[in-house]
């Protein structure tokens, strides 16, 4: 017997899951190639990009999301270059979640990427394996655990998140309303026993999702012993 | 196969050399070794080079890291197949390359499931799948316990040469160059003395490659007489013959050189024979202690207490003459043994 709390909860639930997946599959595109140019390269500005990336951590999310709804809204930059208006609507929710997961995800991506044995992939070059062929024949295979985890972790980060959303995105019940917008409506509204459901399941999901991470994070452990050297 | 290559990043290098059969490039930690072979794979960027027109991924080289970089995630028959194209049978290929080196029987388990020595045999298949013009093998002898080093080592040589393919072993251990077809020694960023290993170890040409093949008795001396082959110098503990060089000019300054091995105990029990009258000098044995089969002793001279030798005694010798620490001791430096290098350091290569 399903509560009829939760089933009215469904919508807001389902955005949530819509956010995340959307938001971590953009974070593993955009974040897995990032960190590897800042694991393995060297160039001028190297310092000053990851500084960027890692910015939304020092911010409040009320900081990220005015500007991106500056940057996003009717009479934005995008707006005027493209006619696309994303401020409150989904892709809005889903720029500013993938900007406000990044850097966590970036810095996992980029220790994976750290504690591969260089030997492993110089050796790879003798051998006459390009660029391409050794990321999928000898950083993935070594690294997937640990580029999962991370993924996992933007996922889990973009479910619990509330203020960029909120600014972003406002709360309308079936196109922004998120699961952690909708309890905080309830709680306003004083309806404490639906409240209550929604923030369970919440709680529930998330346990799961950061136990998942951590089987990743152990299993990527063990398959790339930190270095002797 | 003739090796010409200069760096100045990360370190300065500039080297010719020649590689045939088994090459040892010897030299002290820190020399340049790794780095030498890393810019012959092309993995550290360098100008010249035998291969030095190629992408890193085009040259014909077989690399064996000191730590072999076997990769964790295949087992060993499809660490040796990495290199091979899908257009063939790789995994027949891969246990033929295994056979070679007697380890086909293990073809299906993990890097973490193999010892140092089948991990490096393992390594050495993968380096030869593609049929390599030279073989680069950094350190290979590190990964063997030493105890089951000369035994295990030689085989891999054997079967290294067996292949057909030049290999340079870049290696800090005399033992291992001493097993060499070929000897190059590295010093101060060139190539001090190449050669063959008796030549080599029991002439080096000057002090840096002196103490690197374990000639520990070093002193200076001046050449006071030649009279072929022998050349006669003045040292701390007098006048002493030694084989003479065509370099060697009477009023020279120069460095003489003997192995603690060949420096021999007198024996009052017994009379000398004519080969060892000359060169003995008389002082005390100022230290004794046991090696393991071997007794290491101090012996310092009666006329100069400045004047050094370090012995090496097998236990039978030691056995039959119970020295002791502090006792007077006479000493002969056989003079066949006793070798005379020029004094200045680093003299360049003739070729």
């Amino acid at each position: 017997m399903i509560p009829d709390a939760l089933i009215q909860a469904w919508p807001a639930f389902r955005l949530s899951l819509e956010l995340a997946t959307a938001a971590s599959g953009f974070v593993v595109l955009l974040g897995v190639p990032l960190a590897w140019l800042l694991a393995t390269r060297r160039f001028p500005g190297r310092r000053a990009l990851e500084a960027a990336c890692l910015l939304p951590l020092a911010l409040p999310p009320t900081v990220l999301g005015y500007y991106l709804l500056l940057l996003l809204g009717s009479s934005g930059p995008l707006a005027r270059a493209t006619g696309l208006q994303w401020a409150f609507s989904f892709p809005g929710l889903v720029v500013g979640a993938v900007l406000f997961s990044l850097p966590l995800s970036l810095s996992t991506f980029r220790e994976v990427f750290l504690r591969l044995d260089p030997d492993l992939l110089d050796t790879a070059r003798t051998l006459g394996a390009r660029p391409l062929a050794r990321f999928r024949r000898v950083v993935l295979p070594l690294a997937w655990p640990g580029l999962l985890s991370g993924a996992v972790l933007a996922f889990a980060h973009t479910l619990g998140e509330f203020g960029v959303v909120l600014m972003i995105g406002g709360s309308i019940p079936g196109r922004t309303q998120v699961a952690s917008i909708y309890l905080y409506d309830l709680v306003q509204a004083l309806d404490f026993g639906a409240a209550g459901v929604v923030a369970g399941t919440l709680l529930a999901v998330a346990f799961v999702t950061v136990f998942a991470m951590r089987i990743l994070e152990e299993r990527w452990r063990s398959a790339s012993p930190s270095r002797t050297r | 196969m003739e090796v010409r290559l200069a760096l100045t990043h990360p370190l300065s290098l500039d080297v010719a050399f020649a590689v045939h059969g088994f090459t040892v490039l010897l030299g002290t930690s820190g020399a340049g070794k790794t780095t030498l072979l890393r810019a012959i794979a092309g993995l550290v960027p360098a100008a010249t080079g035998p291969f030095a027109h190629l992408r890193v991924e085009d040259r014909p080289v077989g690399y064996l890291p000191q730590h072999i970089a076997l990769f964790p995630h295949l087992r060993a028959w499809e660490n040796a197949a990495f290199p091979l194209p899908r257009s063939i049978d790789r995994r027949a290929r891969a246990l033929e390359l295994l056979d070679r080196f007697a380890i086909a029987a293990l073809a299906d388990r993990f890097p973490r499931e193999l010892s140092g020595g089948e991990q490096q045999r393992v390594g050495l298949a993968r380096a030869l799948a593609r049929n390599p013009e030279l073989l680069l093998l950094d350190e290979p002898t590190s990964a063997l316990d030493v105890a089951s080093r000369d035994r295990v080592f030689a085989d891999v040589i054997a079967r290294v040469r067996a292949s057909g393919v030049p290999a340079l072993a870049a290696s800090h251990d005399p033992w291992l160059a001493q097993q060499a077809d070929h000897v190059a020694v590295l010093a101060a960023g060139r190539i001090a003395q190449e050669g063959p290993p008796g030549e080599v170890f029991a002439r080096p040409r000057n002090l840096a490659v002196a103490r690197l093949v374990d000639f520990r008795n070093l002193f200076p001396g001046r050449v006071v007489a030649i009279a072929e082959p022998w050349a006669t110098i003045d040292s701390a503990a007098g006048p002493l013959q030694a084989p003479a060089h065509d370099w060697l000019t009477t009023g020279q300054d120069v460095m003489a050189g003997i192995r603690p091995e060949e420096v021999i105990v007198v024996r009052p029990d017994r009379p000398l024979g004519l080969a060892v009258q000359d060169n003995r000098i008389a002082g005390t044995l100022a230290t004794l202690h046991q090696a393991g089969l071997h007794v290491h002793g101090g012996f310092v001279a009666a006329a100069a207490p400045a004047f050094t030798l370090e012995l090496l005694l097998p236990r039978f010798v030691q056995d039959r003459l119970n020295l002791t620490a502090g006792q007077s001791l006479e000493v002969t430096l056989k003079r066949r043994y006793l070798h005379l290098m020029q004094r200045e350091p680093a003299a360049p290569e003739q070729r």
